[in-house]
């Protein structure tokens, strides 16, 4: 009986060994799982571990600021404050605390609802940019109330800030925020979302210098995203755990505020137009001014699609750069061209008079007009009262090829080497290039027309700058500069521009004394086109043009606007003084109309200002 | 009716007790670290449990296991009137009813239920064994289910999903290591397979239902649950061979993982000690299991073989579910790790089965 009981005491038997192993093979794969976890795959999970509390942190260095010659700030930075939201841990109650809190409008609403309440998966994780550039008093208020906005950061930030707005924003430029685009393209800048980038003018020429080196620190966060980075923790930390960022140079540009000033002031009555005074001893840029202009600080906020539109589609054309990047026919002011080939080829001599009736005897056209009848001209009084039927005739002997190399040598048809917001080269058109353009091909009347600075010829009132101070300094074309000095932020010279002369042009001194005798008789002979508009103590010489427009007429535009197009683009190229010159104005008013009316008076202002300035 | 309770020539089992106390000093070691920068008494109050666990086991090993069997159905019918009492008086956390306050104490009856249900089976089985050598037909099964459905279903009623299932689990392997008929055994099975979605459709929560969708498809996550999970796959895999070292596991230390100190103590174990310390752990629990079995096979009884059985299932199923688990092989249960998690009933049920074990592997030598 006993015996019995106990072979069946336990009533396991044979399955004792089913159960063994079933026990052991239940262990071995849970082993076999740690395998898998810690060997074969341990060390991507080790990295995936570090990635959970390492968090590197990304410092911004400040950008370069932006100066006049006399250390008049022109770009800088400012703190800026911007709340992020980390989705995991905002729930719909700290959302609804925080709009009522700060009172936000509709549109805040949706787009936080949109971009974080609405994150799904590992988004939810990081932090994302829920209001940017808040209000000082949004700040205290947020910060006074952190323990009831979960997930709820603020963030500094710096900001580019245009202290003196407006002023020679085509040179200063304005930065955005990089876009996909931007950081593909431009890889080893290393760009990131989020950061500033120059878009326009200096801030776009010198991103390089003006951005800065970031720098970076690893940070340990335990998981509820707070920030665990004591002494006993930097052995968690990557080595080296911390790189300060390095500031971006500064940049001071040769442009004088005063005269930059001075200028725009002078500018006042005109809505479009430009203007460009320049040092004609060694190329260097005074003052800058293309109008209308914008506001950088406007273009680098958040600027709505409708005033976008309302900017990018104005027929005043803010956005170009009308200095150097916009080309206009220079009219009367191209005729030193003609007449500098006509004397350096011997091909008119100063006592040889040519009447003008008013017209041009030509073929069967007689549509090549002068403003009135001069009566008898020789190359002096030409230039002095510019007549255009004496520089037809001049332009038939001197040909049209011929015409152009001068224009070439002198440094029209290329650009100036400025390299700033896009600078166009212009055109200077040639006989063979008629003969391939046109059907009916080359014609005398094309030599006419570009003797006059219309036709085809096209330049930029930077290159018209940089030739008219050539003639002035009898022979050094100058690279125009516009930036003076650069250096770090410890105020180290990283580079100290010397002038470049950027091409010898060696003309007989009589053409050159010629040129600038004729130009001083524009100004100051009483037969001058610009006599009766200037100031005749302050020796100035210089060209008048009152160039034609091709436009085209359009049905939707309103009348006055169409009126306004048509009329003629008033130049005033000129330099002062004409016996030991300093500096070169040269001033277009768009459709300005009559030269000596519009243009000339601005420029007198211009030299006033200068030599009062200078006198002093 | 006075019972001849024989005589036994005691021996310690020392492996057992070492066995025991290695085990209990690792998870102490554990926890010292899981808690190292957390404000809590956690550590403190795993001693004194430690303390009231370790007495309650010396005091079940020395009282001969066959004066249990006289109480059996008396300890049986004081689990269930604690769990009716948790349904009434309890202490409700996290929308579940587990825990009664005594004085100082919060107990978690469940836990001791199953002990309850171990002892009750083993006085069944012992009063009843199978007519025929063919094995237990159905018929001869229905005391033990009623014994199981009465605890099963009040703790359903919490819920406390973990040890419901721990329950019917425990049910199982005590029977399928007994003599069944080959009929019954596939009975029960079939009849397991058709309860199942009926479990998933009338007993399971929303939130459990959840678990284990987010655990057979993690890319759904509906309540975040796949992070939980991830943390803790990171933590164990990251421990690498051998491991990050002690009070240096990142995941625990700045809290990237959930509950640690009941449900994932094996992922900061895994982390800081790597597979070395990890296969050393597991294979500290799988010594203890088959002990348990080898204690049922060689015991003097039907009774003392049910209770090792019953003992040795219950420490086998919690490592299983708790690690399998943490290592992503599991859904998500709140299913304690035996004597390696911080909580009191948890550490008073282990030490008492513990100390059944030490009193029938301490008495199968006779003197007859």
């Amino acid at each position: 009986m006993r015996s019995q009981l106990l072979s069946d005491s336990g009533e396991i038997g044979k399955k004792y060994n089913y159960a063994r192993l079933f026990i052991i093979i239940c262990f071995l794969i849970l082993v076999g799982r740690l395998i898998q976890l810690q060997i074969v795959y341990g060390n991507e999970y080790r990295q995936l571990s570090k990635d959970n509390f390492l968090q590197k942190r990304t410092l911004d260095a400040s950008r370069g600021i932006i100066t006049g010659q006399k250390g008049v700030v022109l770009a800088k930075n400012r703190i800026a404050f911007s709340v992020y939201i980390t989705p995991q841990f905002f729930d719909e109650k700290a959302f609804e605390f925080l709009t009522s809190l700060l009172e936000l409008n509709q549109a805040d609403v949706d787009y936080i609802k949109q971009k974080i309440l609405l994150a799904e998966g590992r988004k939810r994780e990081y932090s994302l940019l829920a209001l940017r550039d808040i209000p000082k008093e949004w700040v205290m208020i947020i910060e006074s109330n952190y323990d009831q906005l979960p997930g709820v950061n603020i963030i500094s930030q710096e900001k580019r800030f245009y202290p003196r707005g407006l002023l020679a924003s085509h040179v200063v430029g304005y930065v955005g925020e990089v876009n996909r685009e931007d950081i593909e393209k431009y890889k080893e800048m290393d760009y990131r979302a989020r950061d500033w980038k120059g878009k326009y003018g200096i801030e776009k020429k010198s991103e390089k210098h003006l951005r800065g080196k970031k720098g970076f620190v690893w940070r340990v966060l335990d998981a509820n995203g707070q920030v665990k980075t004591t002494d006993s923790a930097l052995r968690w930390l990557p080595q080296p755990w911390k790189k300060d960022p390095v500031s971006g140079h500064n940049i001071k540009l040769t442009l004088d505020t005063r005269m930059q000033r001075a200028l725009e002031r002078s500018f006042k009555n005109y809505e479009s137009g430009a203007a460009v005074i320049l040092n004609v001893n060694n190329g260097k840029i005074l003052a800058y001014l293309s109008k209308p202009a914008f506001d950088p600080n406007e273009m680098s906020g958040k600027l709505s699609a409708s005033r976008a539109h309302e900017i990018y589609s104005s027929p005043l054309n803010p956005m170009l750069d009308k200095v150097s990047q916009g080309t206009y026919f220079p009219g009367s002011t191209y005729k030193i061209i003609p007449a500098i080939a006509a004397l350096e080829e011997k091909l008119i001599a100063d006592e040889e008079y040519h009447l003008c009736k008013g017209w041009y005897e030509f073929g069967r056209n007689s549509s090549f007009r002068c403003s009135h009848a001069h009566g008898l001209m020789n190359i002096h009084s030409a230039v002095v009262s510019s007549c255009n039927v004496f520089f037809f005739m001049l332009s038939e002997r001197v040909g049209m090829d011929r015409m152009s190399r001068y224009a070439h040598l002198m440094g029209f048809g290329t650009t100036t080497g400025l390299s700033l917001n896009g600078e166009k080269a212009g055109f200077i058109p040639t006989k063979q290039w008629y003969a391939q353009k046109f059907q009916e091909g080359f014609r005398i009347g094309h030599t006419l027309n570009s003797a006059i600075g219309q036709g085809n010829v096209k330049v930029s009132v930077l290159q018209l700058a940089m030739v008219y101070a050539l003639l002035a300094n009898k022979g050094h074309l100058y690279q125009p500069q516009i930036i003076q000095k650069i250096t770090d932020g410890q105020g180290v010279v990283i580079k100290d521009f010397k002038p470049i002369v950027k091409r010898k042009i060696n003309l007989k001194m009589q053409t050159y004394d010629f040129m600038i005798d004729s130009l001083r008789g524009v100004v100051n002979d009483p037969s001058g086109t610009a006599y009766k508009s200037s100031l005749h103590n302050l020796k100035i010489a210089g060209k008048t043009g009152t160039a034609q427009v091709r436009a085209m007429a359009r049905d939707d535009e309103d009348p006055q606007v169409s009126r306004w197009r048509f009329q003629d683009h008033a130049w005033f190229a000129s330099f002062a003084p004409y016996d030991k010159p300093e500096i070169a104005v040269v001033v277009l008013v768009e459709h300005g109309g009559f030269a000596s009316k519009a243009a000339v008076p601005l420029a007198m202002k211009i030299y006033q200002t200068y030599f009062e300035m200078n006198n002093n | 009716m006075s019972q001849n309770y024989g005589k036994f020539y005691l021996r310690i089992d020392w492996t057992l007790l070492l066995l025991l106390i290695s085990i209990t000093g690792l998870g102490l070691l554990n926890l010292y670290s899981a808690s190292a920068n957390v404000k809590s008494p956690m550590f403190t109050q795993q001693i004194y449990w430690i303390f009231i666990g370790f007495s309650s086991f010396l005091i079940t090993a020395t009282i001969d296991y066959r004066i249990y069997k006289k109480y059996a159905y008396l300890i049986y019918v004081l689990g269930i009137i604690s769990l009716i009492l948790v349904l009434i008086v309890g202490m409700a956390k996290h929308g579940s009813k587990r825990w009664l306050i005594i004085g100082p104490m919060i107990l978690q009856p469940s836990e001791l239920m199953k002990i309850a249900v171990i002892f009750a089976l083993a006085r069944q089985v012992d009063a009843a064994p199978p007519k025929t050598d063919a094995g237990r037909t159905l018929k001869e099964l229905i005391w033990p289910v009623v014994i199981i459905s009465v605890p099963f279903l009040l703790i359903m009623i919490q819920p406390d999903l973990g040890t419901g299932l721990l329950i019917l689990l425990i049910f199982f392997s005590i029977f399928f290591l007994l003599r069944l008929r080959l009929r019954s055994i596939i009975t029960l099975a079939s009849s397991l397979i058709i309860l199942m979605p009926l479990i998933w459709t009338f007993v399971l929560k929303g939130y459990q239902k959840d678990r284990i969708l987010t655990f057979l498809d993690p890319s759904i996550d509906p309540i975040g649950e796949g992070w939980h999970y991830r943390q803790s796959i990171f933590a164990i895999g990251s421990g690498k061979f051998f491991g990050k070292g002690f009070l240096s596991g990142t995941q625990s230390k700045f809290h990237f993982l959930p509950a640690q100190w009941s449900d994932f103590p094996f992922s900061v174990w895994a982390e800081e000690w790597g597979f070395l310390g990890s296969t050393v752990l597991i294979g500290l629990y799988m010594w203890l299991v088959l002990m348990c079995i080898s204690i049922a096979k060689n015991s003097r009884d039907r009774f003392a073989s049910v209770i090792s059985i019953g003992v040795g299932a219950l420490f086998f199923w919690h490592v299983i579910i708790n690690i399998g688990m943490v290592m992503g092989l599991l859904p998500i249960v709140g299913v304690t790790l035996p004597l390696f998690s911080h909580g009191g009933s948890s550490m008073l049920t282990f030490m008492i089965a513990a100390g059944l074990i030490m009193s029938i592997s301490s008495r199968k030598h006779s003197f007859e």
